[in-house]
């Protein structure tokens, strides 16, 4: 009846970047015809109350590909088991399950991106584009011996916000770190930009 | 406040997920005349201090009953149920870790009122009845936003 015939996908793992989530595992190689993956997921609730029960991914049931972005599986800041098996035709292999279940809140969160400019002497920021779930917490400041630094919270990136409205001829910098709410946790700091309001962008 | 407690759960997010289902749950309601959160639709039938006991109740009957006794055939409606059932043991952990013994105490009321639910609950066939309280997550997501909201320390 085709069960456990093919070899099952080996090396699992997942690598979150910025709450975008991708579960890899080694291709499996045989000769012929293409080889498809499925992909399924269970949350804490599911392995706690209602454990039989796995749910095919949204995205991934089956693919081709040795990877598969399980972001949109992963709504909710509680462990996930995942579980991938390589069919063929009629044929399965058994299912290989990752080693440790996956919490959205391990994700790595890096600095976001960000354009400084100048419009007349308004000083605007963009932030990168991260998603709903992002917020940035803002922190600019003239540059000079004491200067003092301000903050502004922006809820959501990939739109102009002004932030400033600056003196003639003095240097502003601003930098940004990305906050997540639903786990709790913020990047670094990005790398701070200054401009000058006759001058270019200048570097640190 | 409570509200301080839940700010890590995303509130919209959940809401959108039960909007994505929420025609299609109703639509197989056969129960109109039959409210099982009937309890949470009037303000003054639950005193403030009250808001985080019933919270953690109502948690708990979804988790153990509703989202247990439900059988779902279609997979978009499997995974936004998923969705929010782990929404809400991430909620239940969150009200817990948030040293809610303090405030969290449940008076006979807050128990009088989860029982009306689970009475309303076990006047339905088990499946009809998990339906319903699926149907009605829109109550129950409405009145924690509300209470997590005004509820102050």
């Amino acid at each position: 009846n085709g069960v456990a015939v093919l070899p099952a996908p080996q090396n699992l793992s997942v690598h979150s970047t910025n709450m975008k989530h991708l579960l890899t595992w080694s291709p499996v190689i045989l000769p012929g015809e293409m080889t498809f993956y499925s992909v399924e997921y269970q949350g804490e609730y599911e392995s706690l109350y209602t454990s039989h029960v796995w749910i095919p991914s949204s995205s991934c049931s089956p693919t081709n590909g040795s990877e598969c972005d399980i972001t949109d599986d992963i709504t909710a800041t509680v462990p996930y088991n995942l579980r991938v098996r390589t069919t063929r035709d009629s044929q399965t292999s058994a299912w290989s399950t990752l080693e440790h279940p996956f919490n959205r809140n391990s994700t790595v969160l890096m600095p976001p991106r960000m354009e400084v400019t100048k419009d007349g002497f308004h000083l605007v920021l963009e932030l990168e584009d991260l998603g709903p779930q992002f917020e940035f917490l803002v922190v600019y400041w003239r540059r000079e011996p004491g200067a003092k630094e301000h903050a502004k919270v922006v809820r959501r990136g990939g739109i102009p916000v002004h932030l400033e409205t600056m003196d003639a001829g003095a240097a502003y910098c601003v930098k940004a770190q990305a906050l997540v709410k639903t786990i709790g946790r913020h990047s670094a700091f990005s790398q701070a930009k200054c401009v000058e309001v006759q001058g270019e962008s200048l570097p640190l | 406040s409570l509200k301080r407690c839940l700010i890590s759960v995303d509130m919209r997010f959940i809401e959108k997920s039960f909007q994505g289902i929420k025609r299609e749950l109703q639509a197989k309601d056969t129960f109109q005349n039959v409210t099982v959160l009937s309890i949470l639709e009037s303000p003054k039938n639950i005193k403030p201090a009250d808001v985080c006991c019933v919270t953690k109740h109502l948690l708990t009957f979804y988790r153990d009953r509703v989202f247990q006794d439900h059988q779902e055939s279609s997979p978009q409606i499997v995974r936004k149920i998923s969705s929010i059932a782990n929404s809400f043991l991430y909620m239940q952990k969150t009200l817990h870790q948030c040293q809610e013994q303090r405030w969290c105490h449940c008076s006979q009321e807050a128990t009088n009122a989860t029982r009306t639910v689970h009475d309303n609950y076990d006047q339905l066939d088990v499946h009809s009845a998990a339906l319903k309280s699926l149907g009605e997550l829109d109550i129950f997501l409405a009145w924690i936003d509300k209470n997590h909201q005004e509820t102050s320390a």
